[in-house]
């Protein structure tokens, strides 16, 4: 593992993505070829109102240009003052920390399930599968949301040239529905080929991705979102049961759990 | 000449005077990920007790005005795993332990301190008397002069080393408690714990803890911790280590100059975990500009009115 180490950027690109969604990109960020997929920076607001720092995965990085992005959507007060940034704000980043996810084999085909606010990690991840040169074919990202105003930066996933299935609640955008529900039947259609499912999103479907997993047998990832004062394992805040009993920090141990290790 | 850093209390010298409080650095392995462990003067484990303890369900932290509450309730490995799994991870640190001591009964106190008896390692013990999220023992030991006495003297029969007592500020008068301490034979004493606090969701009537109430820990509380180091350093002839929102130099100064030999940063590592080696700098830079050389110049200095 890296050593992780805050470190003072600038924000010099914030875009509005509608739906109180943004994307904020920081330079110069001097760890970028450290950062995997999965794994999340904490992010110091320069705000008197905000105590804490604030866990945001990592959306996509720039080697070249030492750039972070990280794409979130304005729930709370941190995530507002967040929004609220300007370019040129100096923030100060700590990581990049957590576990991150793990790469496919070649054979395998990489099942991506997201949720609204769960798809930035996910982006990073099937961003670097491809860039590592896992065929595009064998990537199947359905992203699940409310309606269309939901579904944020999908030129981003077609432009990968991954198969890209859209699905929404009220029908606005690709099948309608619940995403789990054409996961389900793509998984069920495809007993004999090598998948692995990763999943990130609202509380709900992640049960039901991980419940999918344990019971098709289909191996794969979960990222979970959880308040962490330190991000660094130390506050104990953070915990989550495990099916095995006793509690794992979702910050030290996770972000990214193996399917059917967590107690959801 | 560069100033000075060591402090030495109690018999035992420290590199400096910056410690990482017990709760908020485990047992030291996520930290040393971080920095070096050799750039404290010392590292207090999460309190350690007879039984291993999961703690609280979440949510069990909760942000609040410059500061925070917690109710993790003592999840530990227990003192079985402890010594088996992290003593020997502490082996190779080259910083002072001091390993935080918490039970529900005297007698489990008392077993903890004479299983760590003889590991050398320990240099210290520090009587977590104070822990506002159990239910039973913690605060409830000192709350109360005649437990506290009779706690520290009974830990003080099974430990050859020094003990610290730490004290709640959820009390009347601290330094009645600090003298207590200081009768049962301890050797320094840690000021203060968190304060008694709650916070509630107003949508759902809540409170945002499922202990219903927590510690308060932060900047917040810094100016009743330097009060109540003020208090205890009035009253009682013992060592004092500062703690209470600490997050630069100039906080530990102030402790300093209120009666601290040293100072534990807690909440304060949850923001910037290198926090203690940022002070580091500071202090000696403080130092220099006071033309100072050591630390024991400015230890209960205030020039009061």
């Amino acid at each position: 593992m890296t050593r992780p180490s805050c470190q003072d950027t600038l924000l010099i690109k914030k875009r509005d993505l509608k739906n109180n969604y943004f994307s904020a990109t920081f330079r110069t960020y001097s760890r970028v070829d450290q950062c995997r997929p999965g794994q999340f920076v904490h992010i110091q607001i320069p705000s008197a109102e905000i105590y804490f720092r604030r866990a945001m995965s990592i959306a996509g990085v720039s080697s070249r240009r030492r750039e972070i992005e990280v794409i979130f959507k304005v729930v709370g007060r941190g995530t507002r003052q967040l929004g609220n940034l300007h370019e040129k704000d100096r923030v100060n980043l700590l990581g990049p920390l957590g576990v991150p996810f793990r790469w496919p084999r070649k054979s395998e085909t990489a099942v991506i399930v997201a949720g609204g606010v769960g798809f930035p990690p996910l982006l990073y991840l099937a961003s670097e599968m491809v860039k590592r040169g896992h065929d595009p074919r064998r990537i199947e990202f359905f992203y699940g949301g409310r309606s269309s105003a939901d579904l944020i930066e999908r030129s981003r996933i077609r432009k990968l040239g991954v198969r890209f299935h859209p699905v929404t609640e009220d029908g606005s955008v690709g099948e309608k529905g619940l995403v789990t529900g054409p996961v389900e039947e793509f998984v069920r259609r495809a007993p004999n080929r090598h998948l692995r499912l990763y999943g990130c999103g609202p509380e709900g479907m992640l049960k039901a991705t991980n419940e999918l997993g344990v019971r098709l047998k289909v191996p794969g990832q979960i990222s979970l979102e959880a308040p962490m004062p330190c991000g660094i394992g130390i506050c104990l805040g953070c915990v989550v049961p495990l099916v095995g009993g006793g509690h794992a920090r979702v910050c030290w141990d996770g972000p990214v759990f193996e399917i059917g290790e967590v107690a959801l | 000449m560069s100033p000075d850093l060591r402090v030495s209390f109690a018999g035992v010298e420290f590199a400096n005077p910056i410690m990482t409080a017990s709760g908020c650095c485990g047992y030291g392995e996520e930290l040393a990920k971080v920095y070096p462990l050799s750039k404290l003067g010392a590292l207090v484990t999460k309190s350690v007790t007879l039984k291993p303890r999961l703690g609280h369900p979440p949510p069990r932290t909760a942000e609040t005005a410059s500061g925070m509450l917690n109710a993790i309730g003592l999840a530990n490995v227990g003192i079985d795993c402890f010594i088996t799994d992290k003593i020997p991870f502490l082996e190779k640190q080259k910083t002072r332990v001091i390993v935080n001591v918490a039970g529900s009964s005297l007698n489990e106190y008392v077993e903890v301190c004479g299983r760590l008896s003889d590991i050398a390692r320990v240099d210290m013990i520090e009587l977590n008397i104070s822990c506002p999220n159990v239910d039973e023992g913690g605060m409830e030991f000192g709350a109360d002069p005649v437990m506290t006495e009779k706690l520290v003297a009974a830990v003080k029969k099974v430990f050859p080393r020094p003990v610290i007592a730490k004290l709640s500020p959820n009390v009347t008068s601290i330094a009645t408690i600090a003298a207590a301490a200081e009768q049962g034979g301890a050797d320094a004493l840690a000021v203060i714990n968190s304060l008694v606090g709650t916070a509630i969701d107003v949508e759902t009537w809540r409170p945002r803890l499922t202990y219903n109430k927590g510690g308060l820990t932060g900047a917040a509380i810094k100016p009743v911790a330097l009060a109540m180091v003020n208090a205890v350093h009035e009253k009682c002839r013992l060592p004092i280590i500062g703690i209470g929102g600490i997050s630069n130099g100039s906080d530990a100064v102030e402790f300093f100059l209120c009666g601290a030999t040293a100072v534990q940063v807690g909440t304060a590592l949850f923001i910037e975990p290198d926090v203690p080696v940022r002070m580091l700098g500071e202090l000696k830079a403080y130092l220099k500009r006071k033309k100072l050389s050591s630390i024991g110049e400015l230890t209960g200095k205030v020039r009061k009115y």
